[in-house]
């Protein structure tokens, strides 16, 4: 599969998606005016991908999102799902997502995600710009 | 002067109720992002916390989507122009903090089923209201949806007061609703 690139814009998050490393990252803020329709591409991806995906493999999905508006909630929600399915198919998926430290909203929304889901996901607070960059 | 508009009157006005930044007429997705971003950096310099920044701007932005998103699906409509150019945004600080207010018309039919989801919200403390939103979320949405649903009971979450909502009757088709949250 080839490499899936979105650039970022004042609405939308800059999106990686690199099948050969196994790994998506999110990072931006997300408030699109259609959000099913912006992240209906990953969703496909996502869907063809996991099929494909060894039980030896780790995929790895990194979030850095300061504000998402409610539909691109959703659509997380609707992503996370997928990673739980394959998860409960025995595959290895790890979420992880980063916020910044003072960000309570941001926590607070990664937190809510996590609840119901049994897929590994880590919550972890960057604690200055400097570290951001770095990761 | 053909044009009468007294400025200092309107703008006595608009810092006597505590306006920060107002727009009036049709949204549309640019607007609301240089908007956005506008609010958000006043605020970041203004704000006592990150955290009342992005409850304001995410407020800020529920709102404005909430008009857009059925401005775009009044498209079609014979008042679907009269709609699109009804919006009005504010934001304003009091001693309390700060409100996000907004206003568009809302066709006749359209009202009561508005006003009877603000009503369930409204009688939702935050436990309730987290559990309505999580429901919400999880929920599997029909085909082709644009819309969670789940912009009023965020707002509802992040204001500090209860949701503020009235409704003026323009004439048979259209009524005028507004909404002020307090953040």
């Amino acid at each position: 599969m080839d490499d899936l690139f979105i650039a970022q814009t004042k609405s939308t998050p800059n999106i990686l998606f690199e099948p050969q490393k196994a790994k998506l990252s999110i990072e931006g803020q997300s408030y699109p005016e259609n959000a099913f329709k912006f992240y209906e591409p990953i969703f496909v991806w996502m869907d063809e991908y996991l099929a494909q995906l060894k039980e030896d493999a780790v995929l790895e999905i990194y979030f850095h999102m300061p504000y998402i508006n409610t539909s691109s909630s959703k659509c997380m929600m609707m992503l996370f799902e997928k990673l739980e399915e394959a998860h409960e198919a025995g595959k290895t998926v790890n979420i992880r997502w980063y916020y910044d430290q003072d960000n309570e909203i941001a926590l607070d929304c990664a937190e809510e995600f996590k609840e119901d889901l049994t897929v590994p996901f880590e919550i972890i607070p960057l604690a200055d710009e400097a570290t951001k960059d770095g990761q | 002067m053909e044009n009468n508009l007294d400025l200092i009157e309107l703008q006595k006005t608009l810092r006597d109720s505590g306006v920060l930044i107002t727009f009036s007429g049709r949204f549309t997705q640019e607007i609301i992002e240089e908007l956005g971003e506008a609010v958000k950096k006043y605020l970041e310099t203004d704000a006592t916390s990150l955290n009342d920044t992005y409850n304001v701007f995410s407020v800020f932005i529920e709102q404005t989507q909430n008009i857009r998103n059925y401005t775009v699906k009044q498209a079609g409509s014979p008042l679907a122009e009269q709609i699109a150019n009804s919006g009005v945004l504010v934001i304003g600080k009091l001693n309390t903090g700060y409100f996000v207010s907004s206003g568009n018309l809302v066709a006749a039919p359209d009202v009561e089923p508005l006003v009877s989801q603000l009503e369930e919200i409204k009688l939702q403390d935050k436990a309730g209201l987290r559990k309505m939103y999580k429901e919400k979320l999880r929920k599997k949405l029909p085909e082709g949806s644009s819309s969670a649903g789940l912009g009023l009971i965020d707002m509802a979450r992040k204001a500090c007061q209860e949701l503020n909502y009235s409704i003026v009757k323009v004439d048979e088709e259209v009524c005028f609703f507004s909404l002020q949250v307090r953040v």
